[in-house]
């Protein structure tokens, strides 16, 4: 099975929930920097950073009652911004247990969901694994 | 406020709750909403939060996410400074000041000092007390 999966340079197995910290905003900003500078980026999610990426997020947060008329991109329309931006050479992953005992499904398109147990060939695929966070 | 005109006293310990995700909606937004419909509260900032009322300017928190420039991140400064307008009551543990205060003008000027030198605000002349 490894195999089947591309190889990348460095995954980001963001493990942390979202909301509590800049992990999430970091996890961005490193994969950006990554990118820019040529490198494949594996994204994982898990636990409730599976959420990140969830469908019923839409394309904008709910709306600002004291700045109605704009419209501030959700996390999910940011992921597609990335996936868009950087098509070949990043991949995001997704935890199936944790998107679904969280209540994550279904992601937008292009979220490759993968069953926990695989996570070890995932960090086979790659030169260099980073954890943020734990679940 | 209450009949009795007393105000409720907000304490926010935990700064750095999220940024990309977050935007407008950090816990400033709610306290500005309370503040606004209770006619006036206190908020009694303490640990990494007491940075929230630093008086300096910084540069307006930006970063890209693909080819998006995203400029809508939480800035808790300048929530500070409308919290002010707006006719909250800003106040800053000195303990937890110490541990980052350069000099007398880090810390804004409408902003109380609560500590060992200078009294803390009092719970029980709040309607109610809360941990935001």
């Amino acid at each position: 099975m490894a195999q089947q999966l591309s190889r990348g340079d460095v995954l980001l197995a963001v493990m942390g929930p979202p909301h509590i910290s800049d992990m999430v905003t970091s996890a961005v900003r490193l994969a950006q920097a990554l990118l820019e500078r040529g490198a494949t980026v594996h994204i994982w999610t898990c636990g409730h950073a599976t959420g990140l990426t969830s469908a019923a997020l839409g394309e904008a947060k709910p709306r600002n009652v004291v700045n109605w008329s704009y419209e501030y991109p959700s996390s999910a329309a940011l992921a597609t911004e990335l996936l868009d931006t950087f098509p070949d050479r990043l991949t995001w992953y997704s935890c199936r247990f944790c998107t679904e005992e969280r209540g994550s499904a279904p992601h937008i398109a292009r979220i490759r969901q993968r069953p926990p147990f695989k996570f070890t060939e995932h960090l086979d695929a790659v030169d260099t694994a980073l954890f943020l966070g734990v679940c | 406020m209450s009949e009795d005109g007393r105000r409720r006293l907000l304490i926010i310990e935990r700064a750095y709750r999220g940024a990309l995700e977050t935007q407008f909606a950090d816990v400033l937004y709610l306290a500005r909403e309370l503040n606004r419909q209770q006619g006036g509260t206190d908020i009694l900032l303490r640990g990494l939060a007491v940075t929230y009322a630093a008086a300096g300017s910084r540069p307006a928190p930006v970063m890209v996410a693909g080819s998006r420039k995203i400029d809508t991140l939480p800035d808790p400064r300048e929530s500070v400074r409308t919290l002010i307008e707006e006719g909250a009551v800003i106040w800053a543990e000195e303990d937890d000041l110490a541990m980052f205060e350069t000099g007398p003008d880090w810390l804004l000027p409408a902003v109380r000092r609560g500590g060992p030198a200078d009294p803390l605000p009092d719970w029980s002349a709040y309607r109610g007390v809360y941990f935001l």
